[in-house]
């Protein structure tokens, strides 16, 4: 099978300061200030061609950054990405431009993504179709709501046909009905063979749609397997951490993160 | 508690002794902007619809401020306080007509360096991805200012004809000093656009910077009001901005070849844009890959 998207050891950092002295001394001495948090900490994955992947974990697990670096859109701080073809990330409301009406942003957005004139006005009434946005199309975009917005969003991505389609949470503000659409999309999507990468907090969503389950936990890979594989222990470990109180999450935490500490230390 | 992350190869700019890489930096700059010549024009008609959407008379505005500053400057040099006329090369000038002739080349110079020193944190949330040729956004936010630049130009030519200052050849010297001055601009605003996203401040300092080299431009007051110190007109003419400001005097007037006549200045403008332009590619091209881990 040919790979779609191979992720080797990326780590993401990111530098927490305590206040503005410490980053101004950071950004121009050569002695590092501040705190290191790993977002994302050693995670590697690979993606064949075809393969539907959801991303699932608690709040923080670093789902959004690693769909992010796979998109392009973030840069990971060590590690390799290769992704093959376009990608596309449909997030909630992901750089619309609020003083322009839904029509122009159409327009920017796909001037932005390379196409020409002509290819933006073909495509343009499919995507004011599929957003079912009507007369609100010539309104400026400050005045939709969020569902609203990402459906827009969602409508501009499908039909600039990308290779790679990676979805985060963009359904959820959506209502069922513009779901149960965007979902027979991502099918037909599905069919034809592209690659998605799918992060959600819905279970169902997941066993219904994701061939395979990212099970990420505070940056580091968990589990990588089937659905069938992930989703039974990841629904075992939601339903514990559920019963934790503030303090044994908090104890969870440290055991995990000082684990993580110590792998960096190894290297 | 802010968060910000910087690689360990990007951290320090002194490092980047290797030669070559200014070259090739300069090289994949100038790449981009002529590829993407078409979404450089069609973004700056964007920004401009954008940036006016809320107002009732909309783009009308972008035209309304300079004219309306032009107008207290008429005012208040012009009626209240006669100044004396200015000489240009040998022939005497009013002194508001010599105002006029480059002053919408000031406002010209001052939004767009603003502005595009500003144009890269605010306007990277808008991109969805990283490979897009980030050198387009100082270059289409300048651009957007040119538009309005042409149509000031166009009002400045007008009034000269009614003061008495017809059309003449020295006026084709008008383009050189347009791109000219858009390369001074685009320089400077690589430059600026990748500093300021790094540290805000510098946005700041530019702002009052650029408040008082409205003084020293020679936009206000001719420099030969200091010939008894020629040492300071020296340091003075070290600014680009008054070769630019002479430049476009010499054409309304239909004086001298500005650029052929002062060819040594000429030398030295186009020196600096170069190394200015080389620095601003290699501080950009360094540094765009984590523009965004700085927003």
């Amino acid at each position: 099978m040919e790979k779609a998207i191979k992720v080797e050891h990326v780590s993401k950092r990111y530098r927490l300061y305590h206040n503005a002295k410490e980053r101004l001394l950071d950004l121009i001495t050569p002695k590092e200030y501040g705190e290191d948090f790993y977002a994302l900490h050693d995670v590697s994955l690979t993606v064949e061609k075809g393969d539907i992947v959801g991303f699932i974990g608690t709040n923080g697990s670093g789902k959004s950054t690693l769909s992010n670096i796979i998109a392009g859109v973030v840069p990971q701080t060590t590690g390799e990405v290769n992704v093959k073809g376009d990608t596309a990330l449909i997030a909630v409301a992901a750089g619309l431009k609020n003083d322009l009406t839904g029509r122009e942003n159409i327009e920017l957005k796909c001037l932005m993504l390379g196409f020409s004139k002509k290819e933006i006005i073909a495509m343009e009434d499919d995507i004011i179709s599929f957003s079912e946005l009507g007369k609100f199309i010539d309104q400026p975009v400050k005045s939709y709501s969020s569902g609203m917005k990402s459906r827009l969003g969602f409508a501009i991505s499908i039909t600039v046909n990308p290779d790679i389609l990676i979805i985060d949470e963009a359904l959820s503000v959506g209502d069922k009905a513009f779901a149960e659409k965007c979902l027979d999309k991502m099918r037909e999507f599905k069919a034809q063979g592209k690659t998605m990468i799918f992060v959600s907090h819905s279970i169902r969503q997941m066993k219904d749609f994701c061939d395979k389950i990212l099970w990420l936990e505070f940056g580091m890979v968990r589990e990588f397997g089937t659905v069938k594989e992930v989703i039974p222990n990841y629904e075992a470990f939601i339903k514990e951490w559920k019963k934790k109180t503030k303090e044994e999450k908090d104890a969870y935490r440290e055991q995990v993160t000082a684990k993580q500490k110590e792998i960096l230390l190894k290297k | 508690m802010g968060m910000l992350s910087i690689d360990g190869d990007s951290r320090c700019m002194a490092n980047t002794i290797r030669k070559g890489i200014y070259m090739k930096s300069a090289w994949i700059i100038l790449k981009e902007q002529i590829e993407h010549f078409y979404l450089i024009r069609r973004l700056s008609i964007y920004e401009l619809k954008s940036k006016n959407k809320n107002n009732y008379l909309g783009i009308l505005w972008e035209f309304l401020n300079p004219a309306i500053q032009i107008l207290i400057y008429w005012f208040v040099f012009g009626t209240l306080r006669g100044r004396a006329p200015v000489e240009v090369a040998g022939v005497e000038i009013p002194f508001f007509s010599w105002l006029l002739a480059a002053f919408f080349l000031w406002t010209f110079f001052f939004q767009s360096t603003i502005l595009g020193s500003k144009s890269i944190y605010t306007k990277l949330r808008m991109l969805s991805k990283m490979n897009f040729p980030m050198s387009v956004i100082p270059s289409y936010i300048i651009f957007s200012q040119f538009y309005i630049h042409l149509f000031m130009l166009g009002f400045t030519v007008i009034a000269f004809q009614l003061m008495g200052y017809p059309i003449n050849m020295y006026y084709l010297q008008l383009i050189y000093f347009i791109f000219a001055a858009y390369c001074l601009m685009f320089s400077l605003s690589l430059i600026t656009s990748t500093l300021s996203t790094i540290i805000r401040d510098i946005h700041m300092l530019l702002n009052s910077i650029l408040r008082m080299m409205l003084y020293v431009s020679g936009v206000l007051w001719p420099l030969t009001l200091l010939s008894d110190h020629p040492k300071l007109v020296t340091i003075l003419k070290l600014n680009p901005v008054l070769y630019l400001v002479e430049g476009y005097r010499s054409a309304f007037f239909g004086v001298d070849w500005y650029f052929i006549t002062h060819w040594q200045y000429s030398l030295y403008f186009w020196a600096l844009i170069i190394v200015l332009f080389v620095i601003g590619s290699t501080l950009h091209v360094k540094f765009r890959r984590h523009f965004i881990d700085f927003l």
